[in-house]
């Protein structure tokens, strides 16, 4: 076996990037369980990819065909209804997740210098995972998945100038058909795999940077330990704790999270009486309708997904640990959390002229919060100077100055 | 709180939930039995009377030796038929439209095509009534195309509406088994799933204790 290893350590550097990526891989180790979703989150492409494989070798990307195909994976393959229930349930599970792992970099602000790119091609791969799902969602072809697809391609005719040229090219056809199906599978198995490609990248600039922890400031030495076996065995208690949650909704409540609409065919002559999208799109979608202009409205949904791109921008307080010693970004982060919450549940309801209003101050909240963030965070900052800082921020600054004196003496 | 006493609290929430959470979480109302036998005899209605215009084209009679059939019954339930076609309906799509205006639904996935299908189900089916017009009227469907087929509406003897009530939560039944066949043996296995995930996240929090414990 050393021999095998030594044999291969000549010609690639196995044993070196092991040590390097796992066991001698430096890794704070104050990370609390929140620290947990990145991992869950790869966890969760795979099965996506792999569960997706086996869908796609029955599964038939054609009008007249799709609809059946899925009934027949469900009945007649073999624990054909287990991989696809993995498969939907994963696509939720895969926002979940996602969600949770965005909501811990706003809360500890790892976002920040020099994380920023973390911060960035994770941006980029939410909004592949977007499109990812959006564009699997069409193919069982239920009533949902094509009215769905029809009102969303719809809004790219809010293209200036250009609008209806680019909603038939997207579709392929001037309505959702089988050319929008057949493209929509295709780039739905392609997208996978470029995620694949980003989260490498995500990961390689992790590895250059380190995790960020709860404390926000670079830990000396001593408070590093290595990634295996400590955070090895950690990521696989998280992964246990997920896998009964998610189980559990695969084996006992596998519709849940799929509309009762969808098991009706896709019907051009018969529109649903309400049309909603997933539950991870509900925010998005309740901001769009929110704004009474088409434009606006197709504005307003794109610039509420990437606009958490401008975080390390706006956020321009240089006090560490995150919202735990901000009290004002603190209430920021719940009331933001609780504004989406509401915007979800807006966008899941038929409109009324209450939850219009609802929806409209909502998701001027959305806004306002990116808005004041760099007014609020600088005047947080003075402030709590002013007041003199807690003896554990002044703890943490002087330690990271530390670090950063040894860094430059090197 | 220590984490200790939080880790056993989520762990106990989440074996709760999985026991305690009922399957469908119809509106409680309706209470179904689902019994081999009350599913059997859902299925026999069906074939015999509902599938006088409707279709389940996700089924085949072969499927009915699942709910319980010997083979001698479902010969009896498919006369003519092939045990591998599909369950059709007895009258052609095109009659059908004409008599009705429309061609009857495909009904294999009712049950999960509407909220709380199988409580649908069976109001649509108990919810016809005469208007004082003499019009047969439904109120969970207003304008329905379907006519009263269990003569519901005109029914008085409490008697034999209660038995009409008890066939239409069997057609229930048997349509919710008919648009997921493999309910059971899904749950069944997901028993089995969530004991070996409790065990073995419980025997990782003892690993992880341990590794961690290496560092204080």
């Amino acid at each position: 076996m050393a021999r095998l290893i030594n044999w291969i350590d000549a010609r690639f550097p196995l044993t070196k990037f092991v040590k390097h990526e796992l066991t001698d891989y430096p890794t704070p180790r104050n990370l609390s369980y929140w620290w947990n979703f990145g991992f869950l989150a790869g966890f969760v492409l795979m099965l996506q990819i792999i569960s997706g494989i086996f869908l796609a070798m029955h599964y038939k990307a054609d009008v007249t065909l799709a609809f059946d195909s899925i009934e027949h994976i469900m009945r007649e393959v073999n624990y054909g209804w287990l991989i696809r229930y993995l498969h939907s349930t994963g696509a939720s599970a895969f926002f979940a997740v996602i969600y949770i792992h965005m909501a811990r970099t706003l809360y500890y602000g790892s976002y920040r210098a020099p994380r920023e790119l973390m911060w960035w091609t994770g941006q980029g791969l939410l909004l592949m995972l977007m499109a990812t799902a959006f564009m699997g969602y069409l193919l069982p072809w239920g009533q949902m998945s094509y009215w769905g697809a029809q009102v969303i391609t719809s809004l790219f005719g809010a293209t200036p100038f250009i609008g209806d040229e680019v909603v038939i090219w997207l579709r392929g056809d001037f309505t959702v058909g089988d050319a929008t199906l057949t493209r929509f599978f295709v780039l739905h198995y392609l997208f996978p795999f470029l995620i694949v490609g980003a989260v490498i990248i995500h990961l390689v600039a992790l590895h250059y940077v380190k995790s960020s922890n709860p404390s926000g400031i670079n830990l000396a030495d001593k408070d590093n330990i290595p990634f295996h076996p400590y955070f090895t065995v950690k990521d696989l208690y998280g992964l246990g704790l997920f896998l009964i949650v998610f189980c559990y909704f695969v084996f006992f409540q596998p519709e849940f999270f799929i509309e009762a609409t969808n098991n009706i065919p896709a019907n051009f002559l018969q529109t649903p009486e309400h049309i909603v999208p997933e539950w991870y799109f509900l925010p998005f979608y309740a901001i769009l309708r929110s704004i009474p202009d088409l434009l606006g409205g197709v504005v307003g949904m794109f610039l509420s997904v990437i606009i958490f791109a401008a975080m390390p921008y706006l956020d321009r307080s240089s006090i560490p640990g995150g919202a735990h010693y901000r009290p004002w970004y603190r209430i920021m982060f719940y009331v933001f959390i609780v504004d989406i919450l509401v915007l979800g549940y807006v966008g899941a309801q038929a409109s009324s002229d209450l939850l219009i209003v609802v929806g409209r101050v909502a998701t001027f909240i959305y806004f306002l919060t990116f808005c004041l963030l760099p007014y609020v965070s600088r005047k947080e900052e003075q402030w709590l100077r002013k007041r003199g800082l807690p003896a554990e921020i002044e703890e943490l600054l002087q330690q990271e100055s530390l670090q950063q004196q040894k860094k430059d003496n090197v | 709180m220590n984490r200790n006493t939080f880790l056993i609290m989520l762990h106990s929430c989440l074996l709760v939930m999985v026991f305690s959470v009922p399957e469908k979480s119809a509106a409680a109302e309706v209470i179904f039995d689902r019994s081999s036998d009350s599913l059997k005899r859902g299925a026999v209605t069906f074939v015999n009377l509902c599938m006088l215009c409707h279709e389940m084209k996700y089924l085949r009679y072969q499927n009915l030796l699942e709910v319980g059939f010997s083979h001698n019954e479902v010969d009896a339930l498919r006369k003519d038929k092939n045990i591998q076609d599909p369950l059709q309906s007895s009258t052609a799509p095109e009659v059908a439209k004409l008599l009705f205006g429309m061609r009857p639904p495909e009904l294999s996935l009712m049950a999960k095509a509407r909220k709380n299908g199988p409580s649908y189900i069976y109001n649509l089916l108990t919810s016809y009534y005469e208007t004082a017009d003499g019009v047969i009227q439904n109120q969970v469907f207003p304008g329905i195309s379907m006519p009263d087929v269990l003569s519901y509406s005109i029914e008085t003897d409490p008697l034999v509406r209660e038995r009409l009530e008890q066939k239409a939560r069997e057609v229930a039944v048997f349509m919710e088994w008919a648009a997921d066949p493999n309910a059971n043996q899904r749950r069944n296995m997901g028993y089995y799933v969530m004991a070996y995930l409790f065990i073995l996240t419980f025997l990782l929090y003892l690993m992880k204790r341990k590794v961690w414990r290496r560092l204080k």
